[in-house]
């Protein structure tokens, strides 16, 4: 790949990340295969027709983005008593074999590019550990970031019968000039009968390049639920994906965006049905305005063994302007036949009916489409447990239709 | 399979679709492509200059053009070999460009389309037949009272003789450029045989047109073209069926379509294709419809190795309306790669698609759909529905579209579903006395339905005996 990083990009520059850190041996490797792989590894594949690719992350100048010795942040990391809630670095001298055999293990280090480089580069990073049995609502993160670029790690692990809910939210802070590069990359073991919703929540300012991946597998009876928000950055890049590995296991995908100016958001959603009796629902809203773009992928995959699979999945889009444009490949795979499955996407707007009810009550027109477009966010608002990722979506939202009417 | 090929030579249906004729041809080009066959081609028909060059051009696009490898899960197309295949056969007939009456053909020939039924259907009062044996149309018969309105319907070769004109203006120019895709070029260089339909303005064709086209010869290709041309305000209806006999080698067939819908006119273009299943069809079919134009898709694909085709509509005219219709069964071995394109370019246009697939015994089926909504094209809706049945537990299913929407003021929506038959409805049918086969055959044909309801009675019989026939295999 040439993109123009040799020149901040060496195994001198991984070592003095890793040295600096004190860490292990092994990580150093892993930061280092990654590193040596990156040559020979492609960008995250991007949905595409023949003779037309929608977002091109190798266009992206990464030598004036990334600086990865001058990462900064500022971190937030809460959890309620019984769970573990640590920083990178601290997870690994308290639990080193736990981390060791659960990183990279969801999520290999070496999927593309991208997550190569994550790999190789993260300076920050949190390990949420729920051991057997425990119960935790309202585990917290939030990452400031404050440097050019900045690699952030996210290793979930919920043991058997544990359950979890996680907001974890990125935005930006202190003032950079010209563009910045923010890249997250998320793993989640779910053990046996254990439950987790992952919520992630991207406000980063609208002069970020944003790549992100969450990726969950369960065990048998586990529940891996993720809501992925993007309402901030430039451009996004951002993935879910679950696999169904355990009998009777289920997944609830929920996104939610809100893209306005010149924001590209490029979302996918992957589930694969892998183990017997499995559930999978994936439900993404968004709405684009002014010049906006989003480019949503939904693959549900079912697998030869999956024997009596249900899989749904819906995308609506609400657009608000004409020059806004918004793509959608809902794809389904099928290899087993004792399998229920449906997909649907709709693009449209605000429902005039509804405004004509609306206004003929008194309320404004403004406030009625407002009022409307809100509504519209409510089935995916509804799945949200964390009430923090709720309400501060729910801010975005207002503010953004607030600041259409000024 | 074997239990299939078995069940095939018990049935009647084997004899109407699998028998193959000896090969017996007046002309055979050599296997392989060059400018050396493309000139011998052209210079066989007797073709103008300006039709030379276009193949020539054509081919130097195809020689240029790579193979379409990069599309997710498409068909393998690693045997399509072309230097293996026969460009063009010319069926010895000694009238040139058709017969003029039925008795006139050879008897193979005419015992080929007796066993298809092709006579039988025109005497069941269609308006005009056209039937392609290999790579020329042998014989072409319109009722009169079409042709004293003006409405022209002829092989295409002879059209290029005898309306140099239009098709001059219109043969792979505006609709479906050799340029669109390396089988596109290959069907530009190397296209014979096919038909040309004209209804002139305000002409209301009431009769189904219908054509059929054959392959009878191992490694061969077909490569007919079809151009339909409705002017303002007219009406037609052209019907196509296809057939192969099954082969050890493999049979390409790259046929072409190109369908002009004026101001206010309609076309329905309905097709049953049953290529012998070692065939590759890989196609190209596109209509340009015109302000308040309607163009109706409805296709039947059964057969061949692999497919790959998606019918396009360009909806260029405020106002202009597409509708798509498509079943696909894939058995085993049988990759169908099909599904449907429109483009909405106008204000006010609507588009529905209605797509089915069958698959079972390991066959793959994939709807590929892109619905384009141009921005400007505002109060556009479109509905794309997808469902798919699935056998066993061999089978694939895949749903894969596209939808880029660039402007607001828009109705999208699309839908899909799988799912295998419902035991509960077949329980239901067996508890009234219907055996297991019986009740699945019932459900299948309650499934397509859709697009049984849209053909014309025998083509629909067609339809639904070979998915019979191919359910039968599967059960027996």
């Amino acid at each position: 790949m040439s993109t123009g990083l040799q020149s901040v990009l060496s195994e001198g520059t991984v070592r003095e990340i890793s040295e600096g850190r004190d860490e292990p041996e092994w990580l150093l490797q892993q930061r280092l295969d990654a590193l040596e792989a990156l040559d020979d590894l492609a960008f995250p594949a991007v949905i595409k027709t023949p003779g037309r690719k929608w977002t091109d992350l190798a266009d992206l100048d990464f030598e004036s983005f990334v600086d990865p010795l001058t990462q900064s942040d500022e971190k937030d990391q809460v959890g309620p008593s019984g769970v573990e809630v640590l920083p990178f670095a601290e997870a690994v001298d308290a639990h080193p074999e736990l981390v060791e055999s659960a990183f990279g293990n969801v999520v290999d280090p070496q999927t593309n590019y991208l997550t190569a480089l994550s790999t190789a580069l993260f300076t920050s990073g949190t390990v949420i550990y729920v051991p057997e049995g425990v119960n935790a609502e309202d585990v917290k993160v939030r990452t400031t970031m404050n440097s050019r670029s900045l690699f952030n790690y996210t290793l979930v692990v919920a043991e058997e019968s544990s359950s979890v809910t996680i907001l974890e939210r990125q935005q930006t802070g202190d003032e950079v000039d010209g563009a910045r590069y923010y890249s997250g990359i998320t793993e989640i073991a779910t053990g046996e009968n254990a439950y987790v919703q992952y919520g992630s929540m991207q406000d980063l300012d609208q002069e970020t390049y944003n790549y992100q991946l969450k990726r969950g597998v369960t065990d048998t009876y586990g529940t891996c639920n993720i809501v992925d928000a993007n309402v901030g950055s430039r451009l996004t890049k951002t993935s879910v994906e679950v696999e169904l590995e355990g009998d009777s296991s289920e997944t609830k995908i929920v996104g939610a965006f809100y893209g306005h100016d010149d924001q590209h958001f490029d979302i996918d959603s992957r589930v694969w049905h892998e183990g017997e009796h499995t559930t999978a629902d994936l439900v993404t809203r968004g709405v684009i305005d002014d010049d906006s773009r989003s480019v949503y992928e939904g693959v549900q995959n079912v697998g030869r063994e999956a024997w009596d699979t249900s899989s749904y999945q819906r995308e609506n889009t609400l657009m608000l302007s004409d020059e806004s444009e918004a793509d959608a490949s809902p794809k389904l795979i099928i290899n087993n036949h004792d399998t229920e499955a449906s997909h649907s996407a709709t693009v449209g707007q605000v429902d005039q009916q509804e405004l004509f009810y609306m206004k003929s009550r008194g309320v404004p027109e403004q406030l009625a489409k407002n009022m409307l477009v809100e509504g519209f966010y409510v089935p995916v608002l509804d799945e949200i447990e964390v009430e923090e990722l709720r309400e501060d979506l729910l801010e975005v939202i207002r503010a953004r239709l607030a600041s259409r009417t000024a | 399979m074997s239990s299939d090929q078995d069940h095939l030579k018990e049935t009647d249906t084997e004899a109407r679709f699998e028998f193959k004729k000896e090969e017996k041809s007046a002309f055979k080009s050599e296997k392989g492509l060059t400018e050396e066959t493309i000139r011998v081609i052209s210079e066989d028909k007797d073709e103008p200059e300006w039709m030379l060059q276009r193949r020539l051009r054509a081919l130097k696009q195809f020689q240029q053009m790579p193979m379409p490898t990069d599309w997710p899960g498409q068909p393998d197309l690693s045997e399509v070999d072309i230097d293996e295949i026969v460009p063009y056969i010319r069926p010895d007939i000694e009238t040139r460009g058709g017969a003029e009456k039925w008795e006139d053909l050879p008897d193979e020939i005419r015992d080929t389309f007796d066993k298809l039924g092709i006579p039988e259907a025109e005497r069941n009062a269609l308006s005009g037949v056209g039937a392609q044996y290999e790579s020329e149309i042998v014989y072409q018969n319109m009722q009169e009272q079409w042709e004293e309105k003006g409405v022209i319907f002829m092989d295409m070769d002879k059209a290029v003789r005898e309306h140099p004109d239009i098709v001059q203006e219109y043969f792979m120019t505006k609709c479906v450029p050799p340029s669109d895709n390396k089988f596109a070029a290959l069907h530009g260089a190397i296209w014979s045989g096919g038909s040309f339909v004209y209804v002139p303005e305000d002409v209301t064709v009431e009769m189904p047109i219908q054509a059929y086209f054959r392959m009878n010869s191992e490694g061969m290709g077909q490569f007919e073209h079809t151009l339909i041309i409705a002017e303002e305000n007219s009406e037609v209806h052209y019907i196509e069926g296809c057939s192969a006999p099954k082969y050890s080698h493999f049979n390409l067939h790259s046929g072409g379509v190109e369908v002009f819908v004026k101001e206010g006119a309609h076309v329905q273009y309905s097709t049953v294709q049953n290529w012998s299943k070692n065939t590759y069809n890989l196609n190209t079919k596109r209509a340009i419809v015109e302000k308040d134009g309607t163009m109706e898709w409805v296709s039947g694909s059964m057969g061949s190795k692999a497919t790959m085709l998606y019918p396009a509509s360009i909806l260029k005219g405020p106002g202009a309306t597409d509708n798509h219709i498509t079943i696909a069964f894939a058995g085993e071995g049988q990759n169908i790669d099909t599904g449907a394109k429109v483009y909405h370019n106008a204000p006010n246009t609507k588009s529905t698609i209605e797509s089915k697939s069958i698959s079972k015994d390991g066959g793959r089926t994939n709807y590929r759909g892109l619905v384009h909504i141009a921005n400007g094209a505002e109060n556009s809706s479109t509905s794309v529905e997808c469902d798919a049945l699935m056998f066993d537990n061999e089978s694939t299913s895949d749903t894969m579209p596209y939808m880029e929407i660039q402007e607001s003021k828009v109705d999208v929506a699309h839908e899909a579903t799988v799912g295998k038959i419902g035991d509960e409805d077949v329980f239901y049918l067996q508890s009234r006395g219907l055996d297991d086969d019986d009740a699945k055959q019932m459900i299948v044909a309650g499934f397509i339905e859709p697009i049984t309801e849209e053909l014309p009675i025998e083509y629909a019989v067609e339809l639904n005996r070979l998915i019979e026939l191919e359910m039968e295999g599967s059960l027996g």
